[in-house]
Formats: structure tokens, sequence, C-alpha cells
């Protein structure tokens, strides 16, 4: 059983070169510009902006295929919920169900939400298909987050495979003794069949924090205030473009959302 | 508490809980064991249950938080906020029985109890936030019923059967497996 952790694809394209800080700003400020606005023609330029920042990124469809398949699942499944929610409970009084599920203001309310959606799960997808896994920490410890934060995702990253790998093999091992997983209609049952799976690996890596941090403690970690990365990283001219371009956004949306309220 | 989350062996657990979390996230959407569907949906909600109780809310918290960031990035590669944040209110709320019951406590039969209620507390609170901070953002639905329906009533009921019964069998193993060790912290 093979697992390819976090679905980095290499690439040489422009998105690729960014530094990883600068894509987390931009994504940062994606993030509040959807917060910060409610109607379709304000999102549709945020969907074009990741959109392009997806496509930049070059991603060879057969890589990205399962993320767009689950994606589409869920919008479509989302927006046919929507739409029939919408549409029978707030229709209005008086008038037949066709005209409701054709009136313009129905459409355009039960499609806002998907297409934030879709903004969102685009930028961040394009973020996670082109940073290297192991640049997520220096990227962090380098935006002057504290260092024990930037390493609690390092330990993570460097433990998940490891863990995986632990489960199937418990799984073997369980069967090796004759353990079946099944419960049949009983939901209580069914959910204790998996305590000879889930029990023994847990308490194994519990016990063994123990051990890490006194290895992690004999090296002398948390000592120092200040911790140098390995990988430095550089800020070169995209970068700065794509953080004043963020910044460019964060402030119109905040100006927008505040011209709202005052009127 | 906040000197002791961030001891060593706060920041290794921390790792390590978020660790265990995405990886039996990843493996039980990977390998669908006959019989554990639909139900047993996700029986590794009790790992930042369990984490919080053991370690504090803070640990709790970013297990939960962190965890799900990694499954979802290494699933299908995206991320919800709102949805991290719920998944690490699960962690939390199993961390303030240390204000409740003090040391020994913690393990014997009350404190099971406690670990068994506050999951379900958890799981409501967590899930409760995750489905309406949907709505109010507006990602994705757009009706508060949605929101119940669709949203909060399954995860959070799954959610919490699955933390009120795993929680405390994590509780009790941990308990029983410490109980020779000469350092306990």
């Amino acid at each position: 059983m093979s697992v390819r952790l976090i679905k980095y694809t290499e690439g040489d394209s422009v998105v690729h070169r960014l530094d990883p800080r600068a894509k987390l700003t931009f994504l940062f400020s994606i993030l509040i510009a959807l917060i910060l606005t409610a109607s379709l023609p304000l999102i549709i330029p945020l969907l074009a902006i990741s959109l392009t920042f997806y496509l930049s990124a070059r991603l060879p469809w057969d890589k990205t295929k399962s993320t767009w398949k689950f994606t589409v699942v869920i919008i479509l499944v989302l927006s046919a919920l929507n739409y029939l929610t919408i549409s029978v409970l707030y229709g209005g009084e008086g008038v037949n169900l066709l005209q409701k599920l054709t009136s313009q203001e129905i459409i355009l309310k039960s499609i806002t939400p998907v297409c934030k959606l879709l903004t969102l799960v685009i930028a961040t997808a394009t973020f996670v298909f082109t940073t290297p896994p192991n640049l997520y920490a220096p990227a962090l410890g380098q935006v002057r987050l504290p260092y024990k934060i930037a390493y609690i995702i390092q330990l993570a990253l460097r433990y998940v495979p490891e863990y995986i790998a632990e489960m199937s093999k418990t799984l073997e091992a369980q069967m090796a003794r004759g353990y079946r997983p099944r419960g049949g209609k009983n939901p209580i049952a069914r959910i204790l069949s998996v305590v000879p799976l889930l029990v023994p690996v847990t308490i194994s890596a519990t016990i063994s924090i123990y051990d890490i941090a006194d290895a992690m403690e004999l090296r002398g970690f948390g000592e120092e205030k200040c911790h140098t990365w390995y990988r430095s990283l550089v800020m070169k001219r995209g970068d700065r473009l794509l953080m004043i371009v963020s910044t460019l956004l964060i402030v119109a949306y905040t100006i927008q959302y505040a011209i709202l309220l005052l009127t | 508490m906040g000197s002791r989350s961030f001891s060593v062996t706060g920041i290794v657990a921390m790792g390590v809980g978020t660790a265990l979390y995405a990886a039996f996230n990843v493996f039980f959407n990977m390998i669908q064991l006959p019989g554990t569907q639909l139900v047993a949906l996700r029986p590794s909600v009790s790992i930042p249950m369990f984490f919080g109780y053991i370690f504090g809310p803070i640990v709790g918290f970013v297990a939960g938080f962190l965890g799900n960031i990694i499954s979802d990035a290494i699933s299908w590669g995206g991320f919800w906020w709102n949805w991290d944040v719920g998944n690490g209110i699960l962690g939390l709320i199993p961390g303030l029985a240390i204000y409740f019951l003090s040391g020994e406590k913690l393990f014997e039969r009350k404190g099971l109890l406690m670990a068994s209620i506050l999951s379900i507390v958890a799981s409501i609170l967590g899930m409760g936030f995750a489905a309406y901070t949907d709505y109010i953002f507006g990602y994705g639905i757009s009706t508060i019923e949605e929101a119940t329906y669709a949203l909060f009533l399954p995860a959070a009921i799954t959610d919490a059967i699955n933390g009120a019964i795993l929680t405390p069998i994590l509780v009790a193993a941990y308990s029983s497996a410490v109980k020779g060790r000469a350092r306990r912290s």
C-alpha cells in the first residue's frame, strides 16, 4: 500500500517557483475577500483570479483528476440541494412550483455559494499541488511565527506515513489472529469492531511521545529562543508582486464591505 | 496551562496527535472495512478527544485542527478552515476535564464517564460550529435548514456515538499501559 503524502506535483511553472510565504499570503487574502463578500458580481473576479492561479501552475490532468472528481461531486450535490430547498422553502406565496423553480432570483441565490466554494477549493488545491511539503515548516518558521509551531507541522508530516504503515501492519497482524471486522446491524457493535485496530496503534504512539520528547530535549530543543532553518527562503520580484496583489485584494474588499455597511 | 502545553512533551504530543488523526482519517478512507461503513464513519474522531483529555485542551485542539488539514491535503488537496476549527473543538472540549477532576480521578470510573459526556458535548459544539459557519459564510449551502439536516445532524450524531464509546476505551487502555512506566507527566 503506497501512500503519496500530500498531493505535491513536480513542475517548473510560475506558481511552482513562487515563495511559499507569498502563496500563503495570497490564500489568506482570498479567504478574507470571500468572507467579506456575498454578491455574485464580486465573487466572479475572485473566481477568475484563482482560476488564473490554477491555470498558470500547468498541473497535469491525470494528477489533479481525483481532486476535480471529488469537487465536482460535492458541488453538484450541494447546488441541487440548494436549488431545491430554496425554491421550496423561500419561493414565496401564491406562485406555482414551476414559476418558483425558474425564477431568476432563486437561481442566482443557489449559484452564489457554489461559486464561493469553487473559488476556495481551486486556490487551496493549487497551493497544495505546487508547494513541496518539506517547505511548509520553513515557510511558517520564516514568517516570524514561533518556531515551535512550525515544528509541530514538521513532526506531524514526518509521522503520518509511519502511522499509516503501522496501521496496515496491525490490521494484518490482527487478521492473522482471526480478526474479522463485522457487526451486523448493531451500530455499537460496528464501532466496537474497530477497537482492536485503534487501541494498539494509538496507545503505542502515545507512549512513544515521552521517548521522542526526551530525545529532543537531550539535543537541546526548546532551550534557545530563536531557531534557524536549513532552507532559507528568498523573496523574488514575482513574490513581491503577488504580495502586493494580495494586499490590494484585501484592501479593496474591505472598502467594499465598509461601504456596504454604511449605506 | 499555557507553559505546560508548549513544553517539549506538549509539542511532541501535538505533532504525534496530528499525525495519528491524519493517518487514521486517510486509512479509514482508503480501506473500506466490510461492515464498518456509514455508521462507524469516522472512528478516528476519538483521537483528538483522547489527546485533549490526556494532554490538555490546547494539544487536543491542535491535533484536531492540523490533523484535519493534513488529511484533507492528502486525500483530495484542499481545505475548509471552518471544518478544521470544528475538528479542533472536538479535541478542545474533552481537555476541559482537567478543570473538573484532578490527577488520579481522571482515570477512574467517574473520569471515564466524564470523557464520554465531554465527547458528546464536543461533537455537538464542534460540528455545530462547522455546519453553521458553512451557512453564515455561504460555503456551498445557502439555507439554515440545509446546515441542520444535511451537515450538522449526520456529522454530530456519528461523531458523538463514536467519541462517547471509543474515548473512554482509549483512556482506560492508556492508564493501564502507562502504569508501569517511571516517567509520567
